[in-house]
């Protein structure tokens, strides 16, 4: 079985891998980092996305061993090592953007790479942005206006 | 978080796992030793089974074990029952329920039914192994039109059950009904389609199962929400086994909206697997198995009519709904299209008289159960697109139509025409309430602006009236541990609406202790001996309301262990604030002081019990509640593409007493999100020749998206606080759903008017929009 060399929440990792291994399943399964979901298997619900390279990825849609070499980080090492919430989570908490918090990670992810991609969105790019991303719950107005909140936009 | 008071828009407790990935969903837990399992399904509609072979499957190296359909009807095993509240036909016959076996035995009834199952190593092996399975199919015609289904020489699903008929149901005055409409100056009647939709939690379904060998038990995680009466389905009715020996427990559900609310065969066959192998069993299902085999919803066929004076006052009502059951009744089965769909007809108007009748058919597709409303979404929708139909047919100003006859405060409580007792609210109050949000002055202009850039603008109001479901019962356990920790255990279930923040807010609100103090448990057989779970907005009716009731009862016995330190009678022991205190006196303890004290048995008289500030309660609803409502949409519409844009949404809820507003709040937001989507995109579609299902991904399966959903204004009327249970809550998580898909549908009715089109079934998608600006409609 090939090897795969990558770092994986800052820590470096190798690991004998099939080489049929999706990103999510060495994730989940390899890893336990379970905070990664899986919610479809046609690559549509984004309760998958992580980061790989700073890159918003869904992690379904991609061979574990074509991260290679690669940065990876996923929900579990968002917050500070002191568990000091990153400011989307915290948004996300604040603005109830979340229910049965099961595309929570996704969207957090997603929302993440879309900040650092856009740091002040307008509505309408936020939910243009996170078109890839489905939540079943919340109605996406709280996600909306936890991102904005999170880049700073609300005030208070 | 330290003191929080009911009415409080406290953050939720469960966001700190959830945002940081340390939830522990079905699938993220694994047992030692575990084994997969994976089902092979139905390819075809309907299919006599000829013949199962199992041999290659079983030699594939890493298969535990493999069983057919027919393995399983020999090991005895009972049906899944259907627990419908309706049973008997209007003639006073039985309602007809066909076996529902976990497993398709010689024939198969819709795509998506088991045939076979394999546990396996891995989910790799079991998936391999699926495909060495050879089963000798002989394929029937299928039919998947429950209209159809009812002709005479129309397929039958099932041989002893003629025009696949599983009940005939009516409720209301048909004489009375048939005499308003008889002396009515005006009568409107409209055909309508209510689609076939489906809940699509995102975390599918799962479980997993253990035999535990020394004490002949089992347990079963489970990804459901309703952990105690799905219990004693899969231990009385299919394994027949004591209920007390099957621990069934849910942890993080990753959302259900009714389609985790019944009883499915997979756990079933995992429970039998892990006895079998001897190990730990999971299963967890696809998103395309998720579609083929979740429960579907709504699915009614339905001709509405309408009675009217002269002057637009409402006399009488009349539906007739042919519901699609699927091939078999599920949990709830044949309740929604019966029961269900009846109790709210006519929504917040007066009426003389109504008359419902509701007809459950067999077809050759997925089984329809409880999904988000469970008829009221489909009576409001109903009751909504008559009377706009009949505003635009007569000449009624829409607005003005419903504004007379809203039935006013004054005439409450009422018993509706349905039978619904109606205690409180004040509709008209709500109804221009929410108008006063919208704008109107304004839309003329808006109007305009859309004309000139080529779009149609229109404009509904929608009031609704909902009623609250699920089981009548729920307990909750207070236990107060000696450090200080809170442990409160209840039957009733959150899968998402944030119950773990909620009810110890009760808690904490009523005792004044810290809200960090208290250690949740819910869906677990073991924790509480009863438990109603998830359905029917009954989490803070039922749940609450127990909750409610306890820290009543723990105050209670809190005084007379303050009365024995103070050495007073109890009686003259006060409790406000988290403290005990005798007025106009130095007596005053905090309540952990109390309960400390309560804990102290050898420094209490024998006539208190140690253990008296630990408490349980069980809750029991005597009447269902009525919460109420009105919704508003603006939307506009694309003439080119046929493209719908709502460009604006407000809505008004009366759920009497708000416990938290900013749950309140998703619930209404999420709830309006489904809405939407089945008004505009989402669309469960079958081909009628083969029986496969044609929208079976997230490809095909429209699921709204951020773009889609608008902003959402959310008003609140809290001058109703019902007294049917003590909080004074009416349940909040199924209206956005039954408000939205009327208002949306009659605000895209509006914008067509220049068009002529008088209706067009749900969803409207941008092509069918646009057939009917084109003047392509069938009528
Ligand atoms: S699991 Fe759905 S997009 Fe990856
Ligand atoms: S919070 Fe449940 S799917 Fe988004």
């Amino acid at each position: 079985m090939p090897v795969l060399n990558t770092r994986v929440n800052g820590k470096t990792v190798q690991k004998e891998i099939k080489p049929t291994t999706l990103l999510v399943a060495f994730l989940r399964d390899g890893m336990g980092l379970t905070g990664t979901h899986v919610g479809c298997d046609t690559s549509q619900c984004g309760a998958c996305v992580v980061h790989v390279d700073g890159v918003a990825v869904k992690s379904c849609t991609m061979l574990a061993l074509q991260a290679e070499g690669a940065d990876i980080q996923t929900i579990e090492d968002l917050a500070g090592d002191d568990g000091t919430l990153h400011p989307v989570q915290q948004a996300f908490q604040k603005h109830h953007a979340l229910q049965c918090g099961f595309c929570t990670p996704g969207m957090i992810m997603a929302s993440v790479a879309l900040l650092s991609a856009n740091p002040r969105p307008s509505p309408a790019q936020i939910r243009h942005g996170l078109e890839g991303n489905i939540c079943r719950c919340t109605g996406y107005q709280n996600i909306v206006n936890a991102v904005l909140d999170a880049s700073g936009q609300l005030g208070g | 978080m330290n003191r929080v008071k009911i009415g409080q828009s406290v953050p939720r407790v469960e966001d700190q796992r959830f945002v940081t990935g340390r939830g522990r969903y079905i699938d993220d837990i694994d047992f030692p030793d575990q084994a997969h399992g994976m089902a092979l399904r139905s390819p075809h509609a309907h299919a006599r089974i000829l013949s199962v072979d199992l041999s290659e499957a079983q030699n594939l190296s890493g298969v535990l074990f493999c069983f057919s359909g027919q393995d399983w009807a020999d090991e005895g095993f009972g049906p899944l029952p259907t627990k419908s509240a309706v049973r008997t036909n209007s003639d006073g016959t039985d309602f007809k329920e066909p076996p529902r076996s976990c497993m398709a035995v010689d024939r198969a009834r819709h795509v998506g039914e088991i045939v076979a199952f394999v546990v396996a190593e891995t989910r790799a092996t079991a998936i391999a192994a699926l495909e060495l399975i050879v089963v000798d199919y002989d394929p029937l015609d299928a039919i998947t039109d429950p209209v159809a289904a009812l002709q005479p020489g129309a397929v039958q699903i099932w041989d002893d059950i003629p025009n696949n008929l599983c009940i005939d149901w009516d409720l209301g005055d048909k004489t009375a009904t048939d005499d308003a409409f008889a002396r009515a100056d005006h009568v409107v009647c409209l055909d309508l389609i209510n689609n076939r939709v489906t809940a699509a939690p995102i975390e599918p379904r799962g479980a997993i199962a253990q035999y535990h060998t020394d004490s002949d038990t089992y347990t079963l995680h489970n990804a459901t929400q309703n952990i105690h009466a799905n219990r004693d389905i899969f231990a009385t009715n299919v394994l027949h086994i004591a209920n007390e020996n099957l621990h069934h427990l849910a942890p993080d559900v990753g959302g259900g909206f009714g389609a985790k609310n019944g009883a499915y065969p997979e756990p079933a066959l995992v429970l039998y697997a892990a006895r079998k192998v001897g190990r730990p069993v999971k299963w967890i299902n696809d998103r395309s198995e998720s579609f083929l085999s979740d429960t579907h919803g709504r699915d009614q066929v339905s001709r509405v009519e309408l009675a009217l004076k002269g002057d637009g006052t409402f006399l009488a009502l009349r539906t007739d709904s042919i519901g699609n059951l699927g091939s078999h009744c599920a949990t709830v089965g044949p309740f929604t299209i019966s029961g269900g769909s009846a109790r709210t007809q006519g929504g917040p108007y007066g009426f003389e008289a109504m008359h419902y009748r509701g007809r459950g058919v067999f077809t050759n597709v997925a089984l329809i159960d409880p999904y988000r409303g469970a008829g009221r979404p489909e009576a409001s929708y109903q009751t909504e697109r008559i009377i706009e139909y009949a505003a635009r047919k007569l000449g009624f100003d829409p607005v003005e139509l419903r504004r007379k006859n809203l039935i006013p405060p004054e005439r409450l409580p009422l018993k509706t025409a349905m039978g619904l007792d109606v205690d409180c609210g004040n509709f008209p109050h709500v109804f221009e309430q929410t108008l006063a949000m919208t704008n109107r002055r304004s839309y003329g202009d808006r109007v305009t602006k859309s004309a000139a850039s080529g779009n149609a603008r229109g404009f509904a109001i929608s009031p609704y009236l909902e009623c609250t479901g699920g089981s009548p019962k729920e307990f909750v356990k207070i236990d107060f541990r000696a450090d200080g920790q809170v442990d409160m255990s209840v039957g009733s279930q959150s899968t998402g609406m944030g119950h773990e923040t909620a009810l110890p807010q009760i808690l904490a609100s009523q005792l004044g202790l810290p809200l960090s103090d208290i250690t949740f448990t819910q869906a677990d057989t073991n924790a509480t001996p009863l438990g109603g779970g998830h359905g029917g907005s009954r989490g803070l009716e039922l749940g609450g309301n127990a909750v409610f009731q306890v820290a009543n009862a723990i105050v209670v016995a809190g005084k007379s262990v303050a009365g024995h330190i103070f050495d007073l009678p109890a009686d003259q022991v006060e409790f406000a604030d988290g403290r005990f205190f005798v007025p106009d006196s130095n007596h005053n303890l905090s309540i952990r002081e109390v309960i400390d004290a309560s804990l102290d048995a050898d420094h209490l008289p024998d006539t208190i019990d140690p253990q008296c500030m630990n408490r349980n309660s069980t809750f029991e609803r005597g009447i269902i509640s009525i919460p109420n409502g009105c919704h508003a949409a603006e939307v506009e519409v694309d003439l080119e593409t046929g493209r719908v844009t709502i460009d604006g949404y407000w809505v008004v809820d009366d759920f009497g007493t708000i416990i938290n507003p900013m749950l309140a709040d998703g619930q209404v937001m999420g709830g309006i999100a489904q809405g939407i989507g089945q008004a505009l995109l989402e669309d469960i579609k079958y081909d009628p020749q083969s029986g496969q299902l044609l929208s079976g991904s997230f490809l095909d399966y429209a699921m709204p998206r951020a773009d889609h959903i608008p902003t959402m204004e959310i008003g609140y009327y809290e001058g109703a606080p019902t007294k049917k249970n003590p909080l004074g809550v009416k349940g909040a998580g199924e209206a956005g759903c039954v408000g939205a898909p009327p208002a949306i549908v009659n605000a895209v009715l509006d914008a067509l008017q220049e068009f002529a089109v008088d209706h067009l079934d749900m969803p409207l998608t941008s092509e069918k929009v646009w057939q009917a600006v084109k003047g392509n409609v069938a009528k």
